[in-house]
């Protein structure tokens, strides 16, 4: 089962490389592979046991893939030693605000629908 | 008799399988260290990294050969960030009622906190490359790095933003929401999950169920259209 449901991973993936290459040059091949499972889900309207289970097991490790190319970063040590108080600043400063920001317009856009629900 | 115990630590060294086997035993250490103390700055990643670059330098191995090394790991990156579509389809379904704002929210504010992550790092200075690799700060790492790389920044530069955003937004969010009056649990959910992807959606899920849900949506959305609408956006602009 689990075979079965990572090789459909492994064809989304590749399938979405092929249209990469022939089409769209400027989105990833995965993304391209996870917006056509995407689709094929939404057409299915459910998740298959394969697959279901394949992706779980991915996702479940998913930090773990993610460690060698963070570990990359002792490449551009210098580069952000160069940069690092504009690069801190713009990180904390933009993530401060736009939690706010976010937060607040969902909260008006709820109250607004809730009040036109009560009107109707 | 002697023996060679240097031609023996280089062959240990420099085996295929020594990237894979020391990022394996790593992970699991940080993992550890992360469910024993639960502290929020102990992301395993962010620990994971710190010591295998330690690893690295001692060992004298170059980022390229323990890059090599891993190969076996970092070629599932692929198809993990196609099973993305699985949590985002499954999240996608369970929130009808309030799909409306949900989408409002998310382009908005999805496209705010790019563009001023973006703007403030350039009005600090900060060199192109960089401005680039920022961009896609806010969404979950397989998406943020594959998106880097293709639009001209670094992928593991990305990855480590990624990873100090969410943090971030994971200790400061909730407390920050709370202030300004923002007490729905799906506003809290949909904040965290647009600004702190997966960090963020862990914590909203240990406030609620509902704040967690929609968190888990908000992640997967906002990756979803980082990863198709900033490349566009890029190639236009650039």
């Amino acid at each position: 089962m689990l075979l079965r449901g990572l090789t459909w991973l492994v064809l989304f993936q590749l399938l979405g490389t092929a249209l990469n290459v022939l089409f769209v040059p400027m989105l990833p091949g995965p993304i391209i592979g996870m917006l056509l499972l995407f689709g094929f889900l939404l057409v299915r309207g459910e998740v298959g046991q394969p697959i279901s289970e394949a992706a779980a097991g991915l996702l479940r490790y998913l930090p773990l893939l993610l460690i060698p190319p963070a570990v990359g970063i002792i490449v551009y040590a210098e580069q952000i030693a160069a940069d690092f108080w504009a690069l801190a600043g713009a990180l904390g400063l933009s993530l401060l605000i736009s939690v706010v920001f976010a937060g607040w317009l969902m909260q008006k856009l709820i109250e607004r629908q809730a009040r036109r629900e009560e009107r109707s | 008799m002697s023996l060679d115990w240097h031609a023996a630590a280089q062959a240990v060294v420099h085996h295929p399988l020594f990237g894979v086997g020391i990022t394996l035993a790593v992970y699991q250490l940080s993992l550890v260290l992360y469910e024993r103390t639960r502290w929020v700055l102990l992301q395993p990643v962010l620990v994971s990294m710190a010591l295998l670059i330690g690893i690295l330098l001692v060992a004298g191995l170059t980022y390229e050969e323990y890059r090599q090394s891993t190969f076996l790991l970092s070629v599932l990156l692929g198809p993990a960030t196609v099973a993305l579509a699985v949590p985002l389809f499954l999240n996608l379904r369970r929130i009808r009622q309030l799909f409306w704002p949900v989408l409002i929210t998310l382009i908005i504010a999805g496209a705010f906190a790019t563009v001023l992550g973006v703007a403030l790092a350039w009005a600090f200075g900060a060199e192109r490359m960089m401005l680039l690799t920022l961009a896609p700060k806010s969404v979950t790492s397989p998406i943020a790095m594959l998106v880097a790389e293709q639009i001209g920044g670094v992928a593991a530069l990305a990855a480590v933003f990624v990873l100090i955003t969410g943090v971030l937004g994971a200790i400061c969010g909730p407390e920050l929401l709370r202030r300004v009056g923002v007490r729905h649990p799906a506003a809290q959910g949909m904040a965290l999950g647009i600004t702190a992807h997966a960090v963020g959606t862990a914590r909203a899920l240990q406030d609620s169920e509902e704040s967690g849900a929609f968190a888990a949506l908000a992640m997967s959305l906002m990756g979803m259209l980082t990863a198709v609408i900033l490349p566009l956006v890029v190639v236009l602009l650039v």
